[in-house]
């Protein structure tokens, strides 16, 4: 027992790898989209109509789309706008479904009901469906967008962080702050809200992916971002007709570019999971 | 009372457990237990918590988080030592079978979605194969859980039949040892008196029981022998009845321990015990005891005779005590 | 100091845990509440701590009646009960140093400067170091805890102390060191005491009278 006790687990060592894995894609995304733009010899918007749906060569590594664009330097500026529109997206989302959640939760009673029901009521209706019609509302850019995805994405962090609170609320140790004098604010503040932001931050970090896909989405719908702004969606969406005349490329890597570093993100976010949620007793079982 | 290494339904000799923590700290959470349990006898482990006993009882079972690091030997009725036996063996031969464990919330320890029938129709099943509702009622019988609440859900029953429910599972592979760790925490005196008193029928029944409890009221009801435990070494192990009577404990802290009990003197002993990843070289207690000089700062009693200290209190060993030290 | 007259309170109006129990705790007085566990005499404990609101029934406490619970309760009367709970890593903030668990109250009551001072003199009688102090719950023991959670009990003084099982996790020396503890600061301040437990010989060794739950549930009478 003591042999095996001590080998490394090899179920750590894989989590290790694809950490790791994850981290190195994320940092090298981070670089690509802030590094590249503003040293890229090419203009993104640069149309060559003489140099049409290249395949990929040496001078254009992912190929060139139908108006002669540079697909690598597009697929860079339209990762920099999906990543933009799902960070602050995502962030948004996460402090209003905080803030909810956690004054639901903390107050109880008849307020909690009432904005459960909504929750509940907007939860039942395709939150695509409703990000649409968020966004029909707007003008195109990148402000509706970006609405659209935090107005549908809120109802799951509130869900959870009032779920937490609740959890938390009924411990003794909150008694013991009541009981010393803590205010309602206080007990708010400095017990209940340090407790569920580790789960907010969590939810925060899952959401970026699931926002960049909303936002892929709403764009490939034609109904997101101004089809002239390279978001990865427009690219997506823009390469329909090569695809059906046989050109791989344009489709392609605008998905891979959108896939892998979602993935790579929920990785992350995967192994914080790990960390905080089934809180192991202690190292040290005494 | 002959009690040799054949004979024990568990002989654990120098038994060690050292846990690594993060940054290279190493936590010597049991340092060399010795002893052993008898069918038919009750071992009570005491002391307070922190000091080792349960990462005892999680050792004996195979339990251990993967940073623990265990030495020495627990043999099982003979055959087969717990510390190198692989988790195959411990959880196809061991546990249920050869050693039933008896939870300490058996709240926790039953499954809330299933019935206490369908929980032990299925441990019979997978136990002995043996099949049939007389088989149910007779497993319950045995634990003294009434036939007309076999149909109840865990949440339904109060805590004294919770526990009985899960005894009747420990039960159920006829293990020769059962290992009962703090069975008592938060039941009311009237309920730890009817568990224990069960478990010492089962005892009786010739089962050997090793029990872990702080609850030294508990212990003194229940058990043959006592070993006291303190800063994850076994100071003391004695027949319990000169333990609990006269001439009482020789270890100044076993002593410490019972004077502090409400009905006797109800006082504390001085102080706090040592952390386990920084005990002293000398005797561990010696910050704490009013007997300790300059040796027992600088060197470690040893375990000898059934005490490890080195001003022992009533000095002279009983003629089991010798007994018990021999085997251990 | 504390007068509990006919309470029933539980988490259901329609299945109360406590009905109709009264209940007196002199000036100074030290009384143990007996009963077995899940009887509802933790859910009691609570009401006098101002931390349940009870269904019905009156209370007063220092000769004034309570009007309101929990937050409704006003800060001088809440933090006139002191409260020590069972189990002391639920009680505790996992996220605080035991120094701060202890100053909690005192922050909370904008007492902030006071801090060092009276964590400094509570430390010593409740037996923990300067190093325990700046630890965090996961990394001290159960009694550890609770010698704390008490710290945390005493920092403002309360006039009536209640203990909710508070050593029925514990060892036999901390039992009594605790208990010795609670002595000590009711014997300089006079304080009450309301010891709530299943252990008869452990309560009536601490207290000057004790109650059977059964017993004066039945009666449903005032006693004392």
């Amino acid at each position: 027992m003591a042999e095996t006790a001590l080998a490394p687990l090899p179920g750590r060592t894989t989590r290790r790898i694809r950490v790791a894995t994850s981290v190195t894609i994320v940092v090298a995304v981070a670089l690509a989209v802030l590094i590249v733009p503003p040293l890229a010899q090419l203009d993104q918007q640069a149309v060559d109509l003489s140099n049409k749906l290249h395949p990929p060569s040496w001078a254009h590594p992912f190929g060139t789309d139908d108006v002669g664009r540079d697909l690598l330097l597009r697929c860079v500026y339209g990762l920099r706008v999906s990543l933009l529109v799902g960070l602050v997206a995502a962030l948004t989302a996460t402090v209003i479904g905080t803030a909810i959640g956690a004054l639901a939760g903390s107050f109880g009673g008849w307020p909690d009901r009432v904005v459960m029901r909504i929750v509940d009521t907007l939860s039942s209706i395709p939150h695509l469906l409703l990000g649409i019609f968020i966004v029909a509302m707007f003008r195109p850019g990148v402000w509706p967008v970006i609405i659209s995805v935090a107005l549908t994405h809120w109802i799951s962090t509130a869900r959870i962080v009032r779920s937490e609170v609740l959890s938390l609320r009924s411990r003794p140790f909150i008694d013991a702050a009541v009981s010393g004098g803590a205010s309602r604010v206080r007990v708010i503040v400095r017990h209940l809200l340090p407790g569920v932001l580790p789960q907010a931050g969590l939810a925060a970090v899952l959401m970026v992916p699931h926002a960049m896909w909303h936002e892929s989405a709403l764009s490939f719908l034609g109904l997101g971002l101004p089809a002239h702004q390279a978001s990865l969606g427009n690219l997506v969406q823009s390469a329909r007709g090569s695809l059906l005349a046989g050109d791989w490329w344009p489709t392609l890597f605008p998905g891979l570019f959108l896939i892998i570093p979602t993935l790579a993100l929920a990785g992350i976010a995967g192994a914080w999971r790990d960390r905080i949620n089934p809180r192991r007793k202690s190292e040290l079982m005494l | 009372m002959t009690r040799d290494h054949a004979a024990a339904v568990l002989d654990v000799q120098n038994l060690s457990v050292r846990f690594r923590m993060r940054g290279g700290r190493d936590i010597a959470a049991v340092t060399g237990a010795r002893f052993s349990v008898a069918p038919g006898e009750c071992l009570a482990l005491v002391g307070e918590s922190g000091c080792g006993k349960s990462v005892l009882a999680s050792a004996l079972l195979g339990l251990l988080p993967a940073n623990a690091q265990t030495t020495g030997s627990a043999v099982l009725g003979g055959d087969i030592d717990l510390l190198t036996a692989g988790e195959r063996t411990l959880a196809r031969t061991v546990r249920g079978r050869r050693i039933g464990l008896v939870p300490q919330s058996p709240a926790a320890h039953l499954t809330p979605v299933r019935t206490v029938r369908a929980q032990l129709e299925e441990t019979l099943r997978e136990l002995t194969g043996v099949r049939g509702a007389a088989a149910v009622r007779e497993a319950a019988a045995r634990a003294s859980f009434p036939a007309d609440h076999l149909d109840r859900y865990p949440h339904e029953l109060s805590g004294g039949l919770a526990q009985r429910a899960a005894t009747a599972l420990a039960l159920i592979g006829d293990a020769p040892l059962l290992l009962a760790d703090e069975p008592t925490t938060g039941l009311d005196r009237d309920l730890v008196e009817r568990t224990v008193d069960e478990l010492r029928r089962h005892t009786d029944e010739g089962r050997a029981l090793l029990i872990i409890t702080h609850d030294l009221a508990a212990a003194e009801r229940i058990a043959d022998r006592v070993a006291v435990m303190y800063a994850g070494r076994i100071v003391e192990i004695a027949d319990a009845g000169p333990f609990f009577g006269a001439p009482g404990p020789r270890h100044p802290y076993a002593k410490g321990l019972l004077d502090a009990l409400p009905e006797r003197d109800f006082a504390p002993i001085p102080g706090m015990p040592p952390e386990l990843g920084a005990l002293p070289d000398g005797c561990a207690f010696a910050a704490r005891c009013t007997r300790a000089d300059a040796r027992c700062t600088t060197e470690r009693p040893a375990f000898d005779d059934g005490l490890a200290c080195h001003h022992g209190l009533t000095g002279r060993a009983s003629h089991s005590l010798t007994k018990a030290a021999a085997d251990a | 100091m504390l007068e509990l007259t006919r309470i029933t309170a539980g988490y259901d109006r329609r299945a109360p845990v406590v009905r109709d129990v009264s209940l007196i705790v002199g000036h100074g007085e030290a009384v143990g509440l007996l009963g077995p566990s899940g009887c509802g005499k933790s859910t009691l404990a609570k009401v006098a701590a101002l931390l349940h609101r009870p269904d019905a029934g009156t209370m007063t406490l220092d000769g004034t009646v309570v009007r309101g619970w929990r937050h409704r309760a006003p800060q001088e009367q809440r933090t006139a009960v002191g409260v020590v709970f069972q189990q002391p890593r639920l009680s505790a903030d996992p996220r605080l140093s035991l120094r701060e668990l202890i100053a909690q109250p005192l922050r909370s009551t904008g007492r902030r400067r006071e801090v060092p001072a009276r964590v400094a003199e509570l430390a010593p009688l409740v037996g923990l170091s300067a190093e325990l102090l700046e630890r965090r719950p996961h990394a001290v023991s159960d009694g550890q805890l609770q010698r704390a959670c008490l710290a945390r009990a005493l920092v403002l003084r309360p006039g009536l102390l209640i203990c909710d099982e508070m050593t029925a996790m514990l060892d036999a020396s901390t039992t009594a060191a605790l208990v010795a503890v609670v002595e000590a600061y009711r014997a300089e301040s006079g304080a009450a005491l309301l010891a709530v437990g299943h252990d008869r010989v452990l309560l009536e060794r601490w207290c000057d009278r004790t109650v059977r739950w059964g017993e004066r549930n039945a009666e449903s009478v005032p006693l004392g």
